[in-house]
């Protein structure tokens, strides 16, 4: 290339943008969530105390539903939805088990410190059937945590307390430092939430999980500070092409 | 709630070590962390009588076995003839009183006591507060100790509506609203119950008669009263939880022996108030419910001694459950306590298929999305909450910010302080994106997904887009042409009220997602790439330096290596190296190559020197070709 007339200019290349890490995080867990069968369901983010909290087994004196943890809009009349059940449960209301459903989108809580934030994502999945077992649900989440962490990731199961579910369980992954490290939260749906939703306990069950798409972002893409993904910085976002 | 591993041992008749223990806890759903001889446990508020030694023996005794290792007064006690009135008896339905003088001053206390301050850190504030306190680390039951002199008339309950300030043991004015259980003498309030006593019936060091209260409060009276009035209350964190309605006579008669170990006492007596109702507390024995929920085949026999061992009582084909339990009413309960007890990794997964739905396989909004990002365009996600308020806004009752106290109806104010934020960092061509749903209030709460797109500064930095502007013809472009309509309205933001001295044009439109056609990326590849998890790189908070040199490259055989060299550039405090300008001058043969380097670290601001010699180190390579120059350097 000794002529002048024989150089090419440098090539252009493309300027792609990026879809923000969280919303990359939370459509990969819904596509893996529809290659297992379920199906997304869509609803409000405000919502009535009734869809939020009663209907979901979440008692008056739950600590939820006190002002200092859920924000509470025209005169207590609604509220921003703290997670995204509701969303299940007017599905479940309208449709005949078996049911897969999934819901995905923003939640609201009132905290705000380096670990929380008042707004975050949730993928939640909800299947009831006829014989739905613990052990179907422990099938399931290691279906999902393999997808996410590999077949060789060492999960453990210990129960905890969510007012939907019972038996209900929090699932934690062992870290590469040999840290238990909590990944979701899940369990068999109570039957005082079916019976909520016209659905006969007697005849079904179900099983429902749910996961912090931030927290999955987090781990993923070795960010420590949640903050980092609201900030808006091209930088910061540059960086998720 | 934290516990000294050796406290805990003594309630049990094995003795496990420190990391059998904690396995077995956190088996049974005992979240926690240990320092040293200290478990810091993090319990579910389902286990309220899990908060005390007691209480987690009682759970531990499936796998240790469960001794009794303290004494309580076991004789008879006289009753206590006590002005009280309970005008509230749904609120608390049982209530016990103990009055109980010592004959002087405490000297010392024993092991147990004294630990109980000393090796978890605990403050100690008198004699009775202090037997008060540890009861509660060793039982769960909360009690109140009055200075008995103080309290000279009626002793009155109840839960009311308040309006009036009260002064706290702990020196602190409160001013009560709304419904509160309070306790008053001569209708003053003189307790608010379940959380916090006041200071002018407080006990003290030179109290001598106490009068110690012992009840149960519904979980529902006491709940977020501590946070409301901001009080740091171990009692109020036990009744919201629920204790056990059946422990308080049992509690004072503990009371009793503990001052009894420290010192004479002149005298006691007691009264209980009972209104409680006899509580249904059977459940029936369902084995086969309880396999078929958890997937397993577990025998009756197995099923009957664990449950028993966790205190319930089998009587006949039911099961009588323990009176602390609160958390127990069905067999999905019962379920959960064999569960734990088996240990949840013990259960056999078992394959689950669930039968495919039809799924809308890409949707609409990301093909919009994929469009957009193949145009340069970054997603940002925004919280809601906006100071702007207007005719259609929704208000938000308790808003973490008062200043941001409403929901948003538009995109644009986010944004526009994305936009900002990002100027501020010396980034000179933004263009980003948001969608969201938008939430107001007409004749009801009206939602709408929309689209808005904002965009300032260069075009691009590569040599063809660096001069150039992003403006109202290049959205217009790409959106309303590409979509042969004009969907989407754009605006010019005027700078005029924004605090910046950035000259650049701002440019915004917002549509809502339905009203986008799908023509607009008809034309776009799907990126169908698996999701890649790269490691993120922390984001520097110092300002960057900007450096730029024009390579003069005279032998042409050389000009491929140059841009090869410069595309591979690579130092820790080099943020960006691009080629912004590109020149041939076939006059006096000559190509001219403008590469603009942006320096930035993530530790502090890079001095001059620093970038003089990356700058150095970098250019070196390029320089030592011949026929490569960069005139003026």
């Amino acid at each position: 290339m000794s002529n002048i007339d024989n150089i090419e200019p440098p090539i252009i290349k493309d300027n792609l943008g990026s879809i923000h890490p969280i919303n990359q995080v939370k459509e990969h867990l819904l596509k893996m969530l529809f290659d297992l069968g379920f199906q997304e369901v869509d609803g409000p983010e405000i919502e009535s105390e009734d869809f939020n909290f009663d209907m979901l087994n979440i008692k008056k004196s739950h600590p939820a539903r006190q002002m200092h943890d859920t924000f509470y809009v025209e005169n207590k009349s609604n509220v921003l939805r703290t997670h995204t059940s509701p969303v299940q449960i007017r599905s479940m209301l309208e449709t005949k088990p078996p049911i897969a459903f999934t819901s995905a989108g923003k939640v609201y809580r009132k905290d705000d410190d380096a670990t929380h934030l008042p707004m975050f994502h949730q993928v939640e999945g909800i299947y009831v059937d006829k014989n739905v077992t613990f052990a179907n649900l422990k099938d399931l989440i290691h279906q999902i945590l393999h997808n996410l962490f590999g077949k060789n990731v060492q999960i453990r199961f210990r129960p905890s307390y969510f007012p939907f579910t019972e038996p209900s369980a929090e699932v934690d992954i062992l870290s590469d430092h040999g840290k238990w490290l909590e990944i979701l939260g899940c369990g068999i749906v109570n039957p005082v939430v079916l019976k909520n939703c016209n659905i006969n306990p007697d005849q079904y069950s179900g099983l429902a999980f749910g996961l912090g798409v931030e927290r999955i972002a987090m781990l993923k893409y070795g960010v420590n500070d949640i903050r980092e993904f609201y900030k808006s910085n091209l930088d910061f976002l540059s960086q998720f092409k | 709630m934290k516990f000294l591993y050796k406290d805990l041992l003594n309630f049990l008749s094995e003795k496990p070590s420190k990391e059998l223990l904690s396995e077995k806890l956190f088996q049974l759903g005992h979240e926690h962390e240990i320092a040293g001889d200290i478990f810091d446990m993090e319990l579910t508020p389902n286990r309220g009588d899990c908060l005390s030694l007691n209480g987690l023996a009682r759970d531990l005794n499936i796998f240790f076995g469960k001794v009794q290792p303290y004494k309580i007064f076991e004789g008879d006690i006289l009753p206590l003839d006590f002005n009280f009135k309970n005008l509230s008896t749904d609120a608390c339905p049982k209530i016990s009183f103990l009055e109980i003088e010592i004959e002087g001053a405490v000297a010392a206390y024993k092991h147990y006591l004294e630990n109980y301050f000393s090796l978890l850190g605990n403050n100690k504030v008198n004699f009775f507060t202090d037997v008060s306190n540890y009861i509660s680390y060793e039982l769960g039951q909360p009690t109140h100790c009055f200075d008995a002199n103080t309290i000279n008339n009626q002793l009155t309950f109840e839960s009311k509506i308040c309006k009036e300030s009260f002064k706290t043991l702990l020196d602190s004015d409160i001013n009560l609203e709304g419904k509160n259980c309070i306790f008053t003498v001569d209708n003053k309030i003189i307790s608010l119950a379940g959380v916090m006593g006041g200071k002018s019936t407080a006990c003290s060091s030179q109290t001598r008669k106490a009068l110690i209260e012992c009840a149960y409060f519904k979980p529902e009276e006491i709940i977020s009263k501590s946070i409301k009035y901001n009080l740091v209350s171990d009692a109020a964190h036990k009744f919201e939880r629920g204790v056990d309605i059946q422990a308080q006579e049992k509690v004072l008669r503990r009371f009793i022996a503990i001052v009894q170990d420290h010192v004479a006492i002149k005298n006691f007596k007691i009264q209980t108030f009972d209104d409680t109702e006899i509580e249904q507390s059977r459940i029936p024995i369902d084995l086969e419910r309880v396999n078929k929920i958890l997937g397993i085949d577990i025998e009756k026999e197995q099923y009957l001694m664990i449950l028993n061992k966790l205190g319930f009582e089998i009587n006949n084909n039911e099961l009588n459950k323990p009176s602390y339990r609160h958390d127990i009413s069905s067999q999905n309960d019962l379920a959960e306590e064999i569960a734990r007890v088996l240990g949840y990794d013990s259960i056999k997964s078992k394959p689950l298929e669930i039968k495919n739905n039809l799924n809308e396989n890409i949707n609409h909004i990301y093909k919009v999305k994929n469009f957009l990002v193949q145009n340069g365009f970054s997603e940002v996600v925004n919280f809601p909450f906006t100071s702007i308020k207007d005719k259609k806004s929704i208000t938000i009752d308790n808003p973490l910010d008062s200043n941001k106290g409403h929901l948003r109806t538009s995109l644009k104010s986010s944004l526009l302080e994305n936009l900002q934020y990002n100027e501020r960092r010396q980034n000179d061509s933004i263009k980003l994106f948001e969608i969201s749903d938008l939430y107001s209030r007409a004749d009801q709460i009206n939602q709408e997904r929309k689209l808005g797109l904002i965009i300032s500064g260069r075009r691009g930095h590569n040599y063809a887009d660096f001069s150039k502007k992003l403006d109202f013809n290049y959205l217009n472009q790409i959106l309303n042409e590409g979509a042969n309509q004009n969907i989407f309205t754009i605006e010019e933001i005027s700078r005029a009220d924004l605090k910046t001295k950035k000259k650049d044009k701002i440019f915004y439109t917002e549509v809502l997602i339905e009203n986008i056609p799908a023509d607009i990326y008809k034309d776009y590849k799907l990126n169908e790439e698996q999701i890649n998890f790269i490691k993120y790189q922390p984001v520097s908070e110092f300002p960057s330096s900007v450096r730029d040199f024009s390579f003069s490259i005279t032998d042409f055989k050389k000009y491929n290596m140059v841009l090869s060299l410069i595309s591979n550039l690579d130092d820790d405090i080099l943020k960006h190296a691009y080629i912004f300008d590109f020149y041939e001058n076939k006059k006096i043969k000559e190509i001219k190559v403008g590469v603009r380097f942006i320096f930035q670290s993530v530790l502090c601001t890079l001095s001059e020197e620093e970038i003089q010699k990356t700058i150095q180190r970098l250019l070196k390579p390029i320089l030592d070709l011949e026929g490569v120059s960069v005139p003026g350097l």
